[in-house]
C-alpha cells in the first residue's frame, strides 16, 4: 500500500491518535495519504467512526502488523480529500 | 478541578431523577448503538470529540469549541457529566469545561465501565429469606439472588460470575443450585459456568436446551426442570410453573407462594415477545395462554422480572418489582389480554414486535453450549439494551 507520510503514534491512547492524525493532515495537501501506526486497539473503531463523520478524509484501509517483539500494531491509511 | 463520578453514583442520581446533563463524546456510530438512558430530568448530548479538533492543540481546540458551540446548550449553574469510551477523552474535556467555569464530573471508566456495571438492591433481608436484585443497568438485565438459612440460589445469572460469587460469599451463604427461567437470547447466561466451577447443578427446561433456529440439540451439562417441580432452599420453597411462549421451555419460579420470578413473561411495562425463537406466529398463542395463566395467580403476588426497559420502571427503593394486581391495571399488554381476550391480544403482540437483533441467534448458540466466545466477542454480542419486550416498552 502506497503512502506519502508516516505517523507513528504507538503508545498513545484515545483521543491522541486521532488528534495527532488531524494535526498531521493540516500540514499536507489534498490527495496525500497518511499511514498511521497505533497500539491502541480501540483506534480501529475510532478511525472508522471518525471517517464516517468527517467528509474531509477517507479511510482507505486498516490492517494489523506485528512489531519485532510480536506485539500488534494497528495501521490506518487516511487520505486527505 | 475535575471531579470524578463512578457509574454507581451516577445511577443513584438517575434513580432520584436529579437534573442530569450528560455529554457523550463518542462517535455518532457508537452513540447510536448504545447510550445511557434516564428519566424525565435526564438529557444527553452527543458531541463527538473529533469534530472539536482543529489545530491539534487539544486543550485550545476543546475550549474554542465549547465557547463557540456549547455555551447555549449547557449552563454553568447545573452539573454536567462527561463520558466517552474508556474515560481518557472525557477526562481532558472535563478539565477544559471546568477551567471555563462549568460544574463538571468525569464519568470514570467511560461506557466500558458503565456497560459492565452491576447494581445491587435488597428486596427483603431476614435469616429465613433474603432476596437481592442484581441488575446490569446498561442492558436492562435483572437477575435475583435468594438466600434462606445460608443456602443460596441465583435466578437468571448474567455473564459476570464474580458479581454473584463475591456477593454471596460476603453474605456467608453457599450456592446450592442455579436456575434459568429460559435459554436467553439477549445475554449470555453464566449458569453453565457457575455450575462447573462450583460443582452445583444448573437447572433449565429441556425444551430450551435445543437451539430453536438451528434446530439442533445444545451441548450443555444441566438438570431437567419440569412443571410442578419444587426446590427446597433452606426453609424456602421454590415451585416451577411451565409457561411456554417466549421460548418453548420458559418457566417461572414461585417462591413461598408469594414472589414470582417471571423471567421473560411479564415485565413491569410490557410482556415478552414471542418471536425470538423464529416462530412468532406459532408461539404467540402459547404466550397468550401462559400469560393468562399467570394472571390467575393472587393479586398480592409480587412480580420480579428478568428485564426492564426504562429506569423509570423502578420503585422508590430502586427495585424493578410490582404486585401482580397492580400490573393487571398498569401494564397495557396485560390489561389488553384481560379485557379484550386472547385473540385480540395475539394480534396485538404480532403487530408490536421490535426489530429482531441478528446477534440474538448467536447468543442462543452460546447459551446452548454450541459455541464458545471470549470476553471481547461476548461484549460485542451483548452491545446495547435488551429488546425482549414488545415494542411499546421502548417508545
Amino acid at each position: 500500500m502506497n503512502y506519502d507520510v508516516m505517523l507513528d503514534v504507538r503508545g498513545l491512547n484515545c483521543p491522541m491518535p486521532i488528534v495527532k492524525t488531524k494535526q498531521e493532515l493540516n500540514k499536507v495537501e489534498s490527495g496525500k495519504i497518511l499511514k498511521v501506526l497505533t497500539t491502541d486497539k480501540g483506534s480501529i473503531k475510532d478511525f472508522q467512526g471518525w471517517a464516517n463523520t468527517d467528509k474531509t478524509i477517507e479511510l482507505i484501509k486498516q490492517e494489523t502488523e506485528k512489531d519485532e517483539n510480536g506485539k500488534e500494531i494497528y495501521v490506518h491509511y487516511v487520505k486527505k480529500k | 478541578m475535575t471531579k470524578n463520578i463512578s457509574p454507581s453514583e451516577l445511577y443513584e442520581k438517575m434513580l432520584k431523577d436529579e437534573n442530569i446533563t450528560i455529554i457523550d463524546l463518542r462517535s455518532p456510530d457508537k452513540f447510536k448503538n448504545h447510550k445511557i438512558e434516564g428519566k424525565d430530568n435526564f438529557r444527553i448530548l452527543n458531541i463527538y470529540y473529533a469534530q472539536m479538533i482543529e489545530t491539534g492543540d487539544i486543550d485550545k481546540d476543546m475550549k474554542n469549541y465549547i465557547t463557540k458551540n456549547l455555551s447555549n446548550a449547557i449552563s454553568k449553574d447545573q452539573p454536567i457529566y462527561v463520558i466517552c469510551s474508556e474515560g481518557g477523552t472525557s477526562e481532558i474535556f472535563a478539565r477544559n469545561l471546568s477551567e471555563l467555569g462549568y460544574d463538571v464530573y468525569n464519568v470514570v471508566g467511560g461506557m466500558k465501565e458503565w456497560f459492565n456495571y452491576y447494581d445491587y438492591k435488597t428486596v427483603i433481608e431476614t435469616p429465613e429469606l433474603s432476596i437481592y436484585q442484581v441488575s446490569r443497568i446498561s442492558r436492562g438485565d435483572l437477575s435475583w439472588i435468594i438466600i434462606s438459612n445460608k443456602e443460596a440460589t441465583i435466578i437468571d445469572p448474567l455473564r459476570h460470575i464474580e458479581k454473584y460469587t463475591d456477593f454471596i460469599n460476603q453474605k456467608g451463604a453457599k450456592i446450592k443450585f442455579i436456575l434459568d427461567t429460559h435459554a436467553h437470547a439477549d445475554h449470555i447466561s453464566s449458569g453453565p459456568k457457575l455450575s462447573k466451577i462450583l460443582n452445583v447443578p444448573y437447572y433449565l427446561h429441556p425444551y430450551d436446551a435445543i437451539h430453536p433456529i438451528d434446530m439442533i440439540p445444545g451441548k450443555l451439562n444441566f438438570e431437567y426442570l419440569k412443571d410442578g417441580d419444587v426446590f427446597n432452599l433452606g426453609s424456602a420453597k421454590i415451585e416451577v410453573i411451565h409457561v411456554p411462549g417466549h421460548t418453548l421451555g420458559n418457566v417461572v419460579f414461585l417462591l413461598n407462594g408469594k414472589y414470582l420470578f417471571t423471567g421473560d413473561t411479564i415485565f413491569i411495562l410490557s410482556v415478552a415477545r414471542p418471536d425470538l425463537g423464529g416462530r412468532g406466529e406459532t408461539w404467540a398463542p402459547l404466550q397468550a395462554e401462559s400469560l393468562y395463566k399467570l394472571t390467575q395467580l393472587p393479586d398480592e403476588t409480587i412480580v420480579l422480572p428478568a428485564h426492564f426497559s426504562k429506569i423509570s420502571e423502578a420503585n422508590d427503593q430502586g427495585l424493578y418489582i410490582e404486585k401482580l394486581g397492580n400490573l393487571k391495571k398498569t401494564n397495557d399488554a396485560l390489561d389488553l389480554l384481560i379485557t379484550k381476550g386472547k385473540e385480540e391480544f395475539i394480534r396485538f403482540m404480532l403487530s408490536s414486535l421490535p426489530v429482531f437483533p441478528p446477534q440474538y441467534v448467536e447468543i442462543k448458540r452460546v447459551n446452548a453450549g454450541l459455541i464458545e466466545v471470549d470476553d471481547e466477542k461476548a461484549d460485542e454480542l451483548e452491545t446495547g439494551k435488551n429488546v425482549c419486550a414488545l415494542s411499546q416498552a421502548y417508545v
